[in-house]
């Protein structure tokens, strides 16, 4: 009798940890599962009542937002979704491209050098990170206007940097304190300029670490949505102010919509997946390693 | 000679790092100009559609708030929902790391989904959500929820609905940074704590309550921090699901200062609102931070 308690008890165990696995998987997976379903269902099947986990599968939602144009009982996409996915590119692109270049020198002086204000420029940067966007797009929005930068891939990529700059430059600087100050006086004893040492040392030494904050800088300014949402038209509109406009006051393109967040998030996983080792390093700025 | 070159060269390094930082400098200056200019339009009458009014107004935009019975509804809700989110978050985070923690088998498998939520784009969870919790019996939710008895619920046509939706959405998205965080935090805890509690015949609770949270506290205090920052200025979530309502049951400061700036083009009082949030963010920042260094000083002790 005794000698049987402890394994009811482990049985015990098991069981609820499998039921506390099978809950957060449920939770965590779930909507994109539904999702997933909901883009493949025709009109019909959408608002059936119960919802339906079984129907004919089509992909007439993906085929109108590619085509963009009017396809059978479906109501005409005006969203332009490619022009908005290319969008996103072009901006997520030019605004890390933008932040590295400007950010591996910063991050190297604020690694290697000791400097005054040093800290508090440091700081500055990093406060960037919990600034409100409203405090800026106000004021950015009216400049743009009155400068031309309204509607402009160019200007939403100088917008970004207030995502992307104060990121890069404590990521990168992060992973630059990580390469052993010895080797870069070794470098400067053997005559290597600070230059020598940037671009012989420090940068092949990080490459995977640039590597890392350039897709999660990639990824940030992908989600990136209030930005865009004030600063960009309908030339210009990535895939998260894209995907909204399958709202509009007469309906909502239920399944299109479901199709964009697809399309939109699709980048995402697969990038995520590239870099989870480094996620939580990078949503902290360097914070936890 | 010597003399003079070395000197030529030590002033070259002292200027070294402020030529390496010019690039990000400037760019600097680029976020720091248009923040003042907003900070000088807080100040003004700007409004978009009659820039005849424009002139100087001091502190009215910003005294004008206390007579707004909109602004005290959204601070309430801006500070309501942050308490809120942050002790759901962290609660749930906390018991999910240590769930983790534990021996479960396909654990790795597991972490790496719930990166998944944790990197959409805030807006993208909305939408998702926002088709799973379509009001009629259509609604995925709604539909489960009626196996367990649950009446259909108006999502986001109700002022509870609403409210609830949003906190859902965010918890769904920011749960896996606070349980990653943790989780992180207890793979690096000592083990000799425990192998003494254990000798000594502590129970499990008790290993918890005087063992892991002490040393996780710095942890926690991060996830606090950053998980109150992001719930003080959420906007992503709430526009692209409730945008402020029922009846701004949902609306915060920053959905606020977004409709007077962008639906009703009042510019300095949205400025002047903005201005508020950012005031309110940096107070609350820095309680956190002094929080945060007194924890890491105690533990390194």
């Amino acid at each position: 009798m005794t000698g049987r308690r402890p394994a009811g008890g482990e049985s015990a165990r098991k069981i609820a940890v499998l039921v506390g696995a099978a809950i957060l998987l449920l939770w965590t997976v779930f909507p994109f599962f539904w999702i997933l379903l909901t883009s493949l269902k025709s009109p019909g099947d959408m608002l059936s009542v119960p919802p339906k986990f079984v129907f004919s599968p089509t992909f007439d939602n993906y085929a109108a937002l590619v085509m963009g144009e009017q396809r059978g009982d479906y109501a005409s996409t005006r969203p332009d979704f490619p022009r908005f996915f290319l969008n996103s590119i072009i901006i997520s692109f030019g605004a890390v491209a933008l932040s590295v270049a400007a950010g591996i020198p910063a991050a190297y002086a604020l690694a290697r050098f000791n400097f005054p204000g040093k800290d508090a420029l440091a700081f500055v940067f990093m406060s960037f990170r919990f600034v409100p966007f409203i405090a800026f797009v106000i004021p950015l929005y009216l400049l743009y206007q009155k400068i031309g930068l309204y509607n402009t891939h160019g200007g939403l990529i100088l917008a970004y940097q207030l995502i992307t700059l104060p990121f890069t430059i404590w990521m990168l600087r992060s992973f630059f304190q990580e390469i052993p100050s010895e080797i870069q006086e070794a470098a400067k004893i053997d005559g290597c300029s600070w230059l020598g040492v940037l671009t012989r040392i420090i940068l092949p030494l990080s490459m995977p670490g640039i590597a890392v904050t350039v897709i999660l800088g990639f990824i940030f300014c992908w989600n990136a949505f209030n930005y865009p949402l004030m600063l960009a038209g309908r030339q210009t509109f990535p895939v998260t102010v894209g995907a909204i406009q399958f709202i509009s006051y007469e309906q909502v393109l239920w399944g299109q919509m479901a199709a964009a967040t697809i399309v939109a998030a699709l980048p995402q996983l697969i990038l995520s997946l590239m870099v989870q080792k480094y996620i939580v390093r990078g949503l902290t700025m360097g914070a936890v390693k | 000679m010597s003399g003079k070159v070395a000197r030529g060269r030590r002033r070259r390094e002292t200027l070294l790092p402020y030529l390496l930082l010019t690039p990000a400098l400037v760019l600097l200056c680029g976020m720091i100009y248009p923040f003042c200019l907003g900070l000088y339009y807080s100040f003004t009458s700007y409004w978009l559609q009659y820039p005849k009014r424009f002139r100087f107004v001091w502190f009215d935009n910003y005294v004008s708030l206390l007579d707004e019975p909109l602004f005290g509804r959204a601070l309430e809700f801006t500070l309501g929902f942050t308490v809120a989110a942050v002790v759901l978050q962290v609660g749930l985070g906390l018991a999910i790391a240590l769930f983790l923690h534990g021996r479960i088998p396909g654990r790795g498998a597991i972490r790496a989904m719930m990166l998944l939520p944790l990197m959409m784009p805030p807006v993208i969870s909305a939408l998702m959500w926002k088709i799973m919790m379509a009001s009629t019996n259509a609604g995925i939710l709604n539909y489960m929820l009626s196996f367990v008895g649950v009446d259909p619920i108006n999502w986001f046509g109700s002022t509870r609905g609403a409210v609830a939706s949003v906190l859902i959405i965010d918890t769904w998205g920011n749960l896996p940074f606070v349980a990653l965080i943790l989780l992180g935090g207890l793979q690096a805890l000592p083990s000799e704590p425990y192998e003494a509690a254990k000798v000594d015949g502590a129970s499990p609770f008790a290993m918890l309550r005087y063992i892991t949270l002490p040393l996780l506290a710095p942890f926690l205090i991060l996830t606090i921090t950053f998980r109150t920052m992001d719930s003080l200025r959420i906007f992503d979530v709430i526009y692209a699901t409730t945008l402020g309502g029922p009846n701004d049951a949902t609306t915060n400061l920053h959905i606020m200062a977004y409709q007077y700036a962008f639906q009703w083009y009042q510019m300095g009082k949205g400025m002047a609102q903005a201005i508020v949030l950012l005031i309110l963010v940096v107070m609350v920042s820095y309680l956190l931070i002094r929080l945060w260094n007194r924890s890491a000083e105690s533990n390194a002790q």
